[in-house]
């Protein structure tokens, strides 16, 4: 009797986690599990052998996408969490101030736009550019990645930033501190662990990445997403599999490493 | 010995030259060119070819139109040809520097997108037909009563392509229409033989080469390609030309009005026209190409290949889908629209 009335039980609860679990993660157990196909196919079993991930190392269109795909991450992440860290501060490190939400719509806008609409915009915007100054590398596409990457390196940041009191700060000025002491040798390290969760995430979202960069890249710039988007009109092979499979370990290592950054902060 | 040293010098310089000779950029569907056609080609030019993978034509045309990205040759399907003329994207090929034009099989010559082939060149082509699995049916395969009006031992067990351009075409065609076509009682009927037949699917879904091949599909809406490596895989697989009517598609490469590397285009653009290397393409991508005498140089599964190689018989009932107006394609998307919901 009076379990029924135990807040903590939920009847139904485990069930529908469960089925909620399995069908999240059955299609990519399945992918990682194809991955090892020894046949051509993406749903035959042909026996257990590594040779897609050997095609695909070995394949120059696929390192190509790799290398592309890493520079950008890396240097969109760097941008975006060096910008996202400067507005977690002016946004937290003081009182409210008029036009506040304003500020944090607007940084987190790529969250809200459809990524279709950004894209487009972003196409006709840098195809401009790119006539006018005849210039078409990376860069379009890092300014891109950077730019959506904000509000996901802003977050955890700002998180962090808001269980931060001013204790230390105020200290530290007391103590005849610059602005920029206080901030190079004591929030900063307060911050650090935010700041790396957050280029984590920013690096991670860069990497999958396939709208934007789809409309953005000019000729040769192909990245893994794109190249893997590029193979779905003729048949797939187990090559796609190996593929995502790698980025998945990948993500998952990184995102393991920002759970385990975040959590030490409590 | 000066001999030597003069031969010598002569070999290096070419081989300078040859790395000289500068880059080409192809924007092109995505693995649909061969890796060892471009390895071929940059051994015999110098040039060096970077391919930039679309996955749709929407996708290609909109970056191309919006400019600026550096592409110098691109890839449309057949109705989308007309869309690049129009907007003045294609250049006009100066024939004098394409001295294989002449390889381009007569009847992909004086095609309705391009009379003539002044803008582009044959990449590849192929059908949109019926793919059968003859075990669980017998009976006439050569017909869109498949998915139209299955026959009993189908029901409950068609895919249908989602693919509206290809449906509706075959859906039209079965019911006596042409492409394009406006006459609303026809499209009335096309519209309810369509809905009457939708709860005898089994799906509407891409992927069949794997489903065919592993036995899931017994009967889908299928390209060409995809039926015959279906085929290599599992015997039963039959395709089946459609006596009322079936889509014809092809691709075809043109030159870019804003290209930057148009002499290393046109060198491309003529290599590709060599019978040895069309079939280069094919053997790749597994479709026929359009240029003459490349038979021979085909891979021998598919010289024979029922998919790839059309019967007499059925030859006069593949139609090439025009660009439809406006009005008529808003008509097929309300139908279809009613289709899928």
């Amino acid at each position: 009797m009076r379990k029924a009335f135990d807040v903590t039980t939920l009847p139904g609860f485990t069930f529908i986690a469960i089925t909620a679990f399995v069908l999240l993660y059955a299609p990519i157990v399945t992918l990682v599990i194809y991955s090892f196909n020894g046949g051509n196919s993406v749903n035959l079993w042909g026996g257990f052998s590594l040779k897609w991930y050997a095609e695909a190392a070995g394949n120059e269109a696929v390192q190509g996408a790799a290398i592309r795909s890493f520079i950008i991450a890396i240097s969109a992440s760097g941008i975006a969490t060096t910008v996202a860290t400067m507005a977690a501060l002016g946004t937290t490190r003081r009182g409210k101030f008029k036009g506040q939400t304003a500020i944090y719509i607007m940084i987190n806008q790529p969250l809200m736009v459809p990524e279709i609409v950004t894209a487009v915009a972003l196409l006709i915007f840098f195809s401009s550019i790119k006539i006018a100054t005849g210039y078409s590398g990376l860069g379009y596409l890092i300014i891109a990645h950077a730019a959506f990457c904000v509000p996901f390196a802003y977050l955890p940041i700002r998180a962090r930033l808001e269980g931060m009191d001013l204790t230390m700060e105020t200290a530290a000025a007391d103590l005849y501190a610059t602005p920029w002491k206080t901030f190079r040798y004591v929030t900063l390290p307060i911050l650090m662990p935010g700041v790396i969760a957050g280029a984590m995430l920013a690096f991670v979202i860069s990497l999958d990445d396939v709208i934007i960069t789809e409309f953005v890249k000019s000729a040769g710039q192909d990245t893994l997403p794109t190249y893997m988007l590029g193979q779905l009109r003729r048949a797939l092979t187990p090559e796609v599999n190996a593929i995502s499979t790698a980025l998945l370990a990948l993500t998952v290592v990184i995102l393991t490493a920002f759970f385990l950054i975040t959590r030490k902060r409590d | 010995m000066k001999k030597i040293l003069a031969a010598t010098t002569a070999l290096v310089a070419s081989a300078v030259a040859a790395q000289a000779e500068g880059t080409l950029n192809l924007f092109n569907w995505g693995n649909y060119t061969s890796p060892e056609l471009l390895e071929k080609f940059t051994e015999e030019t110098g040039i060096t070819v970077t391919v930039t993978d679309y996955d749709s034509n929407t996708t290609a045309l909109a970056k191309v139109e919006a400019g600026g990205s550096g592409f110098d040759l691109v890839v449309p399907s057949a109705n989308y040809v007309p869309i690049y003329l129009e907007k003045g994207l294609l250049a006009e090929l100066d024939m004098s520097k394409l001295s294989n034009h002449g390889n381009i099989a007569a009847e992909w010559k004086d095609v309705a997108w391009d009379p003539g082939r002044k803008f582009t060149v044959p990449w590849q082509w192929g059908t949109t037909g019926m793919a059968v699995n003859t075990t669980v049916y017998g009976g006439d395969v050569n017909t869109s009563a498949i998915f139209m009006d299955p026959p009993e031992e189908l029901i409950g067990k068609v895919n249908v392509a989602p693919e509206m351009n290809d449906v509706m075409a075959l859906a039209i065609f079965y019911m006596g229409g042409e492409a394009c076509t406006e006459d609303l009682e026809l499209l009335k009927s096309v519209r309810d033989k369509l809905t009457e037949a939708k709860p005898k699917w089994l799906s509407m879904d891409y992927g069949a080469t794997d489903k065919l091949s592993s036995g899931d599909w017994v009967a889908t809406i299928n390209w060409n390609g995809s039926t015959m490596r279906a085929r290599l895989n599992n015997p039963d697989v039959v395709y089946g030309y459609p006596k009322e009517g079936y889509p014809l598609w092809m691709d075809s490469v043109g030159l870019l009005a804003d290209a930057t590397n148009v002499e290393e285009a046109y060198q491309f653009l003529d290599f590709i026209m060599v019978p040895e290397n069309a079939a280069m393409i094919s053997e790749f991508a597994r479709y026929a190409n359009g240029i003459e005498g490349s038979d021979p140089f085909m891979p021998e599964e598919m010289k024979t290949a029922p998919e790839i190689v059309v019967p007499e018989e059925f030859a006069a009932a593949g139609k090439f889908l025009p660009t439809c107006p406006q009005s008529a394609t808003d008509l097929y998307t309300a139908i279809w629209t009613e289709l899928v919901k």
